[in-house]
């Protein structure tokens, strides 16, 4: 489906697209800095790719759409070098371009910045950006000036010489992209940049690709949120199932068209939120006794080994059937309060209660035991275990219930994968199939299968559930917890998507600097007061 | 072999046999080579292997006998490997097994007990010892992340020193000193703790801990494969922390799967001790915990290539220690070959390995 760029045209106000024009640049003029023609790739049965052909103007920022599993990421692999193709071919700059691997693409000044970091988590930031240098002694103070200079012109905070394992994700992310600008790209790829960046963050992401855009390297953006191609991209090209679907020159003007092509469907309509969902009544028993809140934390604090007041004093109740969000700026206590919650670590003081079972120092198998589902902020770290099957992943915390005659019953376990993936919706060739040849959505998908079919289930605490899920996706996450939520189960939701949050929870905490800020109803009209709480402003 | 045991294992069948049995001559072929380049006639030399190998009944259960050890050693390592610990201290749990196997068949009174008893509690002495020795690095490991292939190393030297001085000392397992020539070993193990021969009459020194060894290889095998611990065995290998999220009790795992390990090293000891050397002395070891560790290695995971890999061995080292003795070949040569059987199957896994990966 090829947008007719006349039709879409017309829909434009001129004064608008005039402007609009004037800040992107005209970047028609001279030969495609990239060209793929006919581009496929095939790994064993799969065909991630299916003759893909596209241009990338230089100075352009082009967004590249799709569901999970679309090929997104195959395509930014092939032009990174790190899987050829199987049929087709690329052009950089007018020149034959078959890169045989990151190095050689580096060296054609391509750079790319994953959606999975390649930092060592023990060196400085300094370090790891000197890691690709490959000769000579290494000058650490240039570096972090380099570091620092960077970081001014682009508005990337980065302490050059902090410890990679004491950042949050999107500092540690700050590092990948500083490491690509070191290399004066002329091409530069970000795989899902935004999944993991703060609202603000996003912003200062998306400035930064305006100005590498603006020195007239191209930019190709994956993206899954409308706002940030309504916001910057020049073009736009959807894929899904590793075709292209639709192209647009307008993508601003196209957005709905895009969405269709990407999911083939139209959005839910907004304002699907909680408001209008039936508020589950919670049953209080003939005796009129109030039950005990899903999750009550009393307290908490931890202090880490340097120290540092990572959470100081954090108190807050979730009744059964509410969804809780804990919003704010990443790296103010968030990771450290899931953490507690979910059994990874200890706190310094303070109580919490899981319907009113005390669970303060207890094991996470206590955790599960008690009812306290978790959906961890790195699925790959702690959420799975990517080199096991799917099946086994849906049911790493309960495998003792497949047991025949003391032997484990595979069989049994087949089936019950078989259904839950069903019923969640797990696109996987089959419950025997490696969970890492799953797509990002997917995973997320199983992990919160096997949380939500915990037994009891009282607590659901998701940090980031929908993190680098496309918007299908995201959908099926919400639904899956309003589900859960409707049958009783508390949820405390972690994110620093102030959309999601406001569209989704009950009520609203803001955290700043390990501390609840503030409290209020998750409401449209508190959006000032939350953004002023997220910025440290007692409102 | 069950199916289960097979299905454990990533033995292919196929080319992976032929390009193995192509690796193994190729070697054995230098081996030959340099054997001749020492002078010694070259078919003289093989003449001898073969002797040693598998000449005689006698040879033919020597080289087995070695083999099991080597194949209990190698299936504690694949065990433990299913949790991503390298188990390197085989040499010691051998040691500590022999210890002790020689502490209770000789100073327990055991000789008059029925049933079997008089070797089956050595044995099971053996067992526990290695098990303890193994179980002591994996909880250094759950317990402080001490690396377990530098604590299983040094508990090996200690042990195999500690054997070394208890053979000394006659207050501890030394035989009584009647005169300034008796040797630093233990007194022989009564014939009673001595472990039964399969078929005492045929020459075959084969004892009842071959269908033992085989049986544990078997039960590993299933465990690994088709148990719920063995599947969380490998989830804790594979990621710790998604593990103990979902309440798998790691440090449990960890020791129980390296006590595992070093109870198949204490009771291939003991077998030693029972049914083969009857005598503790110093060099009891010999080694054989470190050729078990390559069978393992070697293996890459499979119990049934464990199983070949030791047998190999016990026929090389069988064959080589003949040679030296008959054909005046230096022994170093012979470790010289076993190395280079080694380099060349480890060499031909990866040629299969890049070759099917390219397929």
């Amino acid at each position: 489906m090829d947008l007719s760029a006349g039709e879409a045209l017309a829909r434009r106000p001129a004064a608008e697209r005039g402007a609009r024009d004037a800040a992107r640049g005209r970047p028609d003029a001279g030969p495609a800095l990239l060209r793929l023609e006919g581009l496929s790739k095939r790994f064993g049965t799969l065909q991630a790719l299916d003759d893909v052909s596209l241009e990338i103007a230089p100075g352009e920022i082009h967004c590249l759409l799709g569901e999970n599993g679309a090929g997104k990421s195959t395509l930014c692999n092939l032009v990174f070098g790190i899987h050829a193709p199987t049929q087709g071919r690329m052009w950089l700059g007018g020149e034959d371009y078959a890169p045989t691997g990151p190095a050689h693409a580096l060296s054609h000044r391509v750079a790319m910045v994953h959606q999975h970091f390649s930092l060592v988590g023990d060196f400085t930031v300094v370090d790891n950006l000197l890691l690709g240098q490959t000769r000579g002694v290494l000058d650490r103070k240039r570096c972090a000036a380099q570091v620092e200079a960077l970081s001014q012109r682009y508005g990337l905070e980065l302490a050059p010489h902090a410890r990679i394992d004491d950042l949050s994700v999107g500092e540690r992310q700050r590092v990948e992209i500083v490491k690509c600008l070191m290399r004066e790209p002329r091409l530069l790829v970000l795989d899902e940049p935004t999944a993991v960046l703060l609202p603000e963050e996003i912003e200062a992401l998306l400035d930064v690709c305006e100005r590498v855009a603006g020195e007239g390297c191209g930019v190709v953006l994956v993206t899954h949120k409308l706002a940030e191609i309504r916001r910057v991209a020049r073009r736009a090209t959807v894929l899904r199932g590793g075709r292209v679907v639709a192209r647009s020159e307008q993508p601003a003007a196209e957005l709905d068209a895009l969405v269709r092509a990407m999911i083939q469907r139209d959005l839910a309509a907004p304002g699907g939120g909680r408001a209008d969902v039936p508020r589950a009544k919670v049953t209080t028993g003939e005796t009129g006794r109030r039950p005990e809140p899903a999750l009550m934390v009393d307290g908490l604090g931890v202090r880490d080994a340097d120290g540092v007041q990572r959470i100081d004093n954090v108190t807050l109740i979730v009744e059964p059937g509410e969804i809780v969000a804990v919003a704010g700026v990443e790296g103010n206590g968030q990771s450290e309060l899931a953490a507690v919650l979910s059994g990874m670590r200890a706190p310094t003081n303070g109580r919490f209660f899981v319907d009113g079972r005390e669970l303060t120092h207890a094991t996470p198998r206590q955790f599960s035991a008690a009812g306290m589902g978790v959906v961890p902020e790195d699925r790959h770290a702690v959420g799975c275990v990517l080199g096991m099957t799917v099946a086994e992943n849906l049911f790493l915390d309960r495998l003792q219930q497949f047991r025949r005659w003391g032997l484990f019953d595979r069989g049994a376990l087949d089936r019950s994968a078989r259904e839950l993936m069903a019923r969640f919706d797990v696109r996987a060739a089959g419950p025997q199939s490696v969970f890492s040849s799953l797509s990002g959505g997917n995973q997320q998908k199983a992990v919160l299968a096997r949380e939500l079919t915990l037994s009891p289930l009282r607590v659901l605490l998701a940090a980031h559930p929908t993190r680098g899920l496309d918007v299908g996706a995201v959908e099926a996450v919400y639904s899956h917890i309003r589900a859960a939520c409707e049958r009783g189960v508390g949820v405390l939701l972690i994110s620093s998507e102030l959309d999601e949050l406001l569209r989704v929870a009950d009520r609203v905490l803001v955290m700043y600097r390990g501390r609840v800020m503030g409290e209020c109803a998750a409401d449209e009209g508190e959006r000032h007061r939350i953004g002023a709480w997220m910025a440290g402003h007692a409102a | 072999m069950t199916a289960a045991a097979l299905e454990a294992s990533r033995f292919r069948p196929g080319p992976a046999v032929w390009v193995s049995i192509a690796a193994v001559a190729a070697s054995l072929a230098i081996g030959a080579l340099l054997v001749g380049l020492t002078g010694v006639s070259i078919p003289e030399a093989v003449a001898a292997f073969a002797d040693g190998a598998w000449g005689s009944p006698y040879a033919i259960g020597a080289s087995v006998n070695r083999a099991l050890a080597f194949a209990l050693v190698g299936v504690g390592f694949v065990f433990a490997q299913r949790a991503n610990l390298t188990n390197v201290g085989g040499e010691g749990q051998i040691a500590v097994g022999g210890m002790a196997a020689a502490a209770v068949a000789l100073h327990a009174g055991v000789a008059g007990w029925p049933l079997g008893l008089a070797w089956i509690v050595p044995l099971l002495a053996a067992t526990a010892a290695g098990g303890l020795w193994g179980a002591f690095p994996g909880w250094l490991k759950a317990r402080a992340g001490t690396n377990e292939v530098i604590s299983t190393l040094l508990l090996s030297f200690i042990a195999v020193w500690m054997l070394y001085g208890s053979v000394q000392s006659e207050a501890l397992l030394r035989q009584p000193m009647t005169s300034s020539s008796t040797l630093p070993e233990s007194l022989p193990i009564p014939d009673a703790a001595q472990l039964p021969l399969l078929a005492p009459d045929s020459g075959l020194p084969l004892h009842v801990g071959l269908p033992i060894g085989l049986a544990l290889a078997v039960v590993v095998g299933v465990v690994m494969s088709r148990t719920v611990f063995g599947l969380r065995l490998r989830a804790v290998g594979l990621n710790p922390e998604a593990a103990k999220r979902a309440g798998i009790p790691i440090t449990a795992s960890i020791v129980a799967v390296m006590a595992a390990a070093g109870a198949l090293g204490g009771l291939a000891g003991g077998l030693m001790l029972l049914g083969e050397q009857y005598v503790l002395k110093a060099g009891f070891s010999s080694g054989y915990g470190f050729d078990g560790l390559v069978a393992g290695l070697l293996a890459r995971g499979s119990i049934v290539g464990v199983l070949a890999a030791a047998l190999l061995f016990g026929f090389l080292r069988s064959g080589g220690i003949n040679m030296e003795m008959v054909a005046g070949v230096p022994s170093a040569l012979v470790v010289v070959i076993q190395g280079l059987i080694i380099v060349t199957l480890a060499g031909a896994a990866l040629f299969i390995d890049r070759r099917s990966a390219r397929a």
